[in-house]
């Protein structure tokens, strides 16, 4: 088969699943999450194929292959389907259907029982379809339609307990966030568009390299136009704010989509387009201010100032899933912030090694909540190891994996990041500072929640799931294991054009490899986790029944807890424009569209209904009259 | 003689005959099995008409060149014969709640089928005139069939008074087009159209003709029948005129306007223009105030009317295969809706919107796939009604160029399409947002409907997802026009 067919299977399975799910089987829930399971799993083996059917991984820089269809073709008007298949999407495409099917496997066990088990899977399989097309997406116009989808799909799960108020509210939260990134999103692909007459991201990368200038004084603006389309899906400071809230979804959903794939799109989306914001800053007149900025500079600080607040903001959470979450937000500035680095690739491959461990951990996550029956605190927990001792361990890898701790997959990823900054002290520093709290807050939550003596009686009936949540537990530790030394940093270093470090001499080689070309940055990194967890180990080790920083910080504790007020602030400032908007709205509608518009044309159409509809006597010698009438008339009009 | 040619429409009169003989051996509860057999042939039937000889070559003739076999008979065989499958099914589901005979009924949809088959090959006025009084004698008995009903004979009785009115215009016209040309046969008038199109005598001819083709169709002047018969005969009936029968007129239309007599075409666009633009306008306002579903789809169906017709008048073959692409989404987006209603009909005894008030619940399926069909005949992206509609309307500003005035009517029609908006969202309102939470029990969907609407459903996102394949054959099928 061809690989272009392939491609166009692996998308399409899951579309057909969310449907057939919808339409046939939502009578019969085990039904469906068979064919969602199924779906998902033929499209991991279509995407093994798919690697393998090329004979190698390593498609050399530029190379790839595109596929399109027309969509519709009459007379001048044409539409493209465009998919492209390149080392990057590919790898992506392993990450998405694998993580996605233990995903599906864990969630036919952690959704047991639930009503809604058919449309949780349709709406599982329905993101997976629109999360797909993003990542095989050949141009901004596609990329962005299921990037839209991806908003729906999203805000379909988040919401999924839909009767729970706090769901409800955190899905529209999430989905009007994002509509505001999105807005930005769009106002850039068009100047891309009215820039380079093209929206197609291989002939963008041509005329940019042949004139870097070719996107004009509002070079530097489009970039970061279209950067916030990334920070509102990769939950970017000041966007940041729908991502904690969206734990509301089901566990396994927050592990798929706001840790694993769907979050990592944004910074998918900046290596994709990563042409577009390498161009010289180029601002238009009335941002003449920034002069000398780039668009890459922007996402930089962004990237590391959501990193490091983000950071903070879980050293102080005491929920399971928001500590994870604050992580993941933390770990995606941190990509963020490699791609602002000028190095995509070091960002790329963070996402990757990140989706294994960060959806290992939510699913561990899951799995203690499961046990505990939807207890979420971790002061209510401890003394967890004995009692779930596979939740444990694979835990625990994922959190060594988290805090960069070498064999495990997110040293390698995480160095790379780290030695992109190292150019830039201050970016370093932060990046540094970061990992050292990584470790803190990540080892607060196993000494707290997972080590120690239970704090709660719940804790001494928690009993491990069944093999179908395990399962997928034990297959994500290995993956985050083996993520860093398979070879994916150097074909995503070919990607971009890079001169692999591949040093070529074993696997011991490989795994030493940071060590050899970024030393300052491996052992830098090293150390800050290290203190990292010595902090921890000092606070929490012993395995105190409360927490003892709130003391020792005062005020700063609180603040970090509150999560620096930026939801209040927000409130703030919406309740203020929003009044005065909403009451300038409610005016124009109700008197200019309600009033005139709507009810005058109702109005008169319905008159007119009405009036016509006497013409609809039911009496027959009247129809057959007005029948010749009608004949009569257009004879006399056409031949007279 | 190729008798060959005839083999569908053979296949369907020997197979409505051996009903009638089956009739006769097979036990009362088993007849409907009839009605399913019938539905599984003419969907065979519809496959082969796909693949058969004349779709994609040379036109082939039999019967002194009477009756031919060419692309725009092919695709509008297709499209009958995929009607009629559905049709039958439904009519399966419906006969099974009827106390009376049943297997006739399904002959005579059997024989509308051949009728109207014989219409889109018909290559003469006298084969012309004989096939619609065919597809019309039949239909007076399946509007009536429900004798214990009024509503059903008083349809039964207004089609056939009208029908017979219409079918005199038509008879007439046909009369003094053979007084002016001197001939029926569609070939050689098309030989000197030119000169018969300033003969004020076949001008006089081909106005009745058309008069009477435009009752089949149900266009202005000619409507006033359809909200009527619609409401009061059986659904499966409703259906099939909905298509079947509307499909009958417009193919004769587009033979004759693109075939035998383009020059007419040109010289009465303001007359067809002006059908048009009135038919919209009628059917979507006379439709906002309907309660009753099959009278909303009678008005809906002036209103398609209209649109196909505005793709007749442009006289261009790109209007002329934005017609057939229009029929084949119309296909499938009113069966799926007709297969909704009679179910509902038949479980609740009412044709009410409000009897759908909370269908959501009741049967999601039959929801979902009457939402669909509302959304596609709106008009919305990306189902087959979008695509039908921005086909002809993009047919009719092409040639706004020669002729200011269709910009005027692809107003009109704009403006039809957004009154449209307010009925049949309003049916999708009383689905999905029910004002009172009445009877929520679940509604059983037989396995059989289930299967047609899946088709219906499927049909309506192709023709809209990808509509090239169907685009293409449309346009293949009109390629023999003299436009």
């Amino acid at each position: 088969m061809k690989p272009e067919t392939l491609a166009w299977i692996i998308l399409v399975l899951p579309l057909l699943s969310a449907a057939v799910i919808t339409l046939f089987t939502r009578r019969q829930p085990g039904l469906s999450a068979r064919i969602s399971v199924g779906a998902v799993a033929l499209a991991f083996v279509a995407s093994i194929l798919l690697v393998l059917g090329y004979g190698r991984l390593h498609l050399g820089p530029g190379e790839m292959l595109l596929t399109s269809v027309s969509w519709l073709e009459v007379g001048g008007l044409s539409v493209d389907l465009g998919l492209r298949l390149d080392a990057m999407s590919n790898l992506m495409l392993l990450m998405v259907t694998g993580v996605g099917l233990m995903i599906h496997l864990y969630s036919r066990g952690y959704m047991e029982g639930d009503p809604g088990y058919s449309r949780f899977f349709a709406s599982l399989s329905l993101f997976m379809f629109s999360m797909l097309g993003i990542v095989l997406a050949a141009n901004f116009v596609m990329m962005f339609l299921f990037w839209e989808l991806v908003g729906v799909s999203s805000y379909l799960l988040i919401g999924f307990w839909h009767e729970r108020a706090s769901a409800a509210d955190a899905a529209k939260k999430a989905f009007l966030t994002n509509r505001l990134g999105d807005f930005g999103f769009l106002l850039g692909i068009i100047m891309v568009w009215s820039a380079l007459g093209t929206v197609d991201f291989l002939d963008i990368q041509r005329a940019l390299t042949v004139n870097p200038a070719a996107l004009g004084v509002g070079a530097s603006l489009a970039g970061v136009l279209i950067f916030l389309g990334a920070m509102g899906k990769s939950a970017q400071f000041p966007l940041h704010v729908w991502l904690p809230d969206a734990m509301e979804g089901p566990t396994p959903v927050s592990a798929l989509i706001h840790a694993a794939t769907m979050v990592a799109a944004g910074v998918y989306m900046l290596a994709r387009s990563f042409v577009v914001f390498n161009v010289p800053s180029a601002w238009p007149g009335g941002l003449d201010f920034l002069h000398g900025v780039t668009a890459l500079d922007v996402i930089a600080w962004i990237g590391g100032v959501t990193s490091l607040l983000a950071a903070l903001m879980a050293v102080q959470q005491s929920d399971i899933k928001r500590i994870l979450a604050y992580s993941t937000l933390s770990q995606l500035g941190y990509m963020v912030m490699a791609v602002g680095c000028a190095k995509p690739d070091a960002g790329m491959f963070h996402l990757l090694t990140h989706a294994f461990f960060k959806a290992l951990l939510f699913l561990g996550a899951g799995s203690i909540i499961h046990a505990l029956h939807h207890e979420q605190n971790i002061w209510k927990m401890g003394g967890l190891k004995s009692r779930l001792p596979v939740t444990y361990w694979t835990f625990l890898v994922g959190t060594l994996a988290l805090c960069g701790v070498p064999p495990f997959s997110g040293f390698y990823s995480k160095d790379g990041i780290l030695a992109a900054a190292e150019t830039r002290p201050l970016l370093f520093a932060l990046g540094l500072l970061v990992a050292g709290l990584t470790a803190f807050y990540m080892f607060r939550l196993v000494f707290v929640a997972l080590r120690g003596v239970p704090r709660d009686a719940q804790v001494t009936h928690a009993h491990e799931p069944g093999p179908t949540m395990l399962w997928p537990l034990r297959l994500l530790a290995l993956a985050s294991v083996l993520a860093g030394f398979w070879g994916m940093e150097g074909v995503l270093q070919g990607v971009f054009g890079r001169a692999t470090h591949d040093s070529h001499g074993g696997w011991l080689a490989t795994a030493l490899a940071p060590f050899g070309h970024a030393p300052l940055a491996a052992m830098m990194g090293l150390f800050a986790t290290g203190f990292g967890f010595a902090l921890a180990w000092s606070l929490y080790g012993s395995g105190p029944a409360h927490d003892p920083l709130p003391e020792k910080l005062g005020v700063v504790a609180r603040w970090m807890r509150d999560k620096f007020y930026f939801d209040e602030l927000y409130a703030v400032l919406i309740r203020v424009t929003h009044d005065a908007l909403a009451g300038l709205a409610d005016w124009a509608d109700r008197w200019l569209v309600a009033g005139f518009l709507v009810r005058g044309t109702h109005g008169t159409m319905d008159v007119f209904g009405r009036v016509l509809r006497l013409v609809q006597t039911g009496n027959l010698q009247t129809y057959a009259f007005a029948a010749a009438l009608g004949l009569a008339v257009v004879m006399w009009l056409m031949l007279m | 003689m190729n008798l060959s040619l005839l083999g569908p429409e053979l296949v369907l009169i020997g197979l409505g005959l051996a009903l009638l003989l089956a009739d006769l051996v097979v036990p009362p509860d088993r007849r409907r099995y009839l009605g399913g057999a019938a539905a599984v042939l003419a969907l065979a039937l519809a496959l082969y008409v796909l693949r058969g000889p004349g779709l994609a070559g040379e036109p082939a003739y039999a019967f002194g060149d009477r009756f031919v076999v060419d692309g725009l008979s092919g695709f509008f065989k297709a499209i009958f014969l995929t009607a009629g499958a559905v049709v039958l099914v439904l009519a399966v589901d419906w006969a099974h709640s009827q106390q009376q005979a049943v297997t006739e009924y399904f002959v005579l949809i059997l024989f509308a089928l051949a009728g109207m088959m014989l219409a889109a090959s018909a290559n003469d006025f006298t084969v012309m005139y004989v096939a619609l009084e065919l597809v019309t004698v039949t239909f007076y008995v399946l509007t009536s069939y429900q004798r214990n009903r009024v509503a059903s004979l008083e349809a039964g009785v207004k089609y056939l008074i009208l029908g017979a009115l219409s079918s005199a215009f038509l008879v007439y016209g046909i009369a003094l087009c053979y007084g002016a040309s001197g001939t029926m046969h569609f070939r050689e008038i098309a030989a000197k159209s030119a000169e018969l199109a300033d003969h004020r005598l076949f001008q006089l001819g081909m106005l009745m003709v058309f008069g009477g083709l435009a009752f089949k169709v149900a266009l202005f002047p000619f409507q006033v029948w359809a909200p009527d018969v619609y409401e009061g005969s059986p659904a499966p009936t409703t259906a099939f005129l909905a298509i079947g029968s509307k499909g009958a007129g417009v193919v004769l239309l587009v033979r004759l306007f693109g075939n035998v007599a383009p020059e007419l075409a040109l010289k009465w666009e303001p007359l067809l223009m002006g059908v048009a633009g009135i038919s919209i306008l009628y059917g979507s306002l006379c439709a906002i105030p309907q309660r009753s579903l099959k009278r909303l789809l009678g008005y809906s169906s002036i209103a398609n009317g209209g649109f196909v017709l505005i793709g007749i008048a442009t006289a261009s073959k790109a209007g002329s295969a934005a017609v057939l692409f229009y029929l084949a989404g119309y296909l499938f987006t009113v069966l799926a809706a007709f297969l909704v209603i009679s179910m509902v009909v038949q479980r609740l005894e009412t044709d009410d919107i409000s009897a759908l008030s909370g269908l959501h619940h009741r049967a999601p399926l039959l929801a979902a796939a009457l939402a669909l069909a509302m959304i596609s005949l709106a008009g919305v992206p990306p189902l087959a009604g979008f695509f039908g509609k921005f086909l002809v309307l993009k047919a009719l500003v092409d040639q706004g160029a020669s002729f200011p005035a269709w910009y005027a009517l692809a107003g009109v029609a704009i403006v039809g399409v957004v009154i449209s908006f307010w009925y049949y969202f309003g049916v999708v309102r009383a689905m999905y947002w029910p004002e009172s939470n009445g009877d929520l029990t679940t509604l059983p969907v037989p396995p059989l409907i289930q299967v047609a609407l899946a088709v219906c459903v499927a049909g309506i996102l192709a023709l809209g997802l990808f509509p090239g394949t169907v685009w293409d054959a449309a346009v293949a099928a009109v390629a023999g026009l003299r436009l």
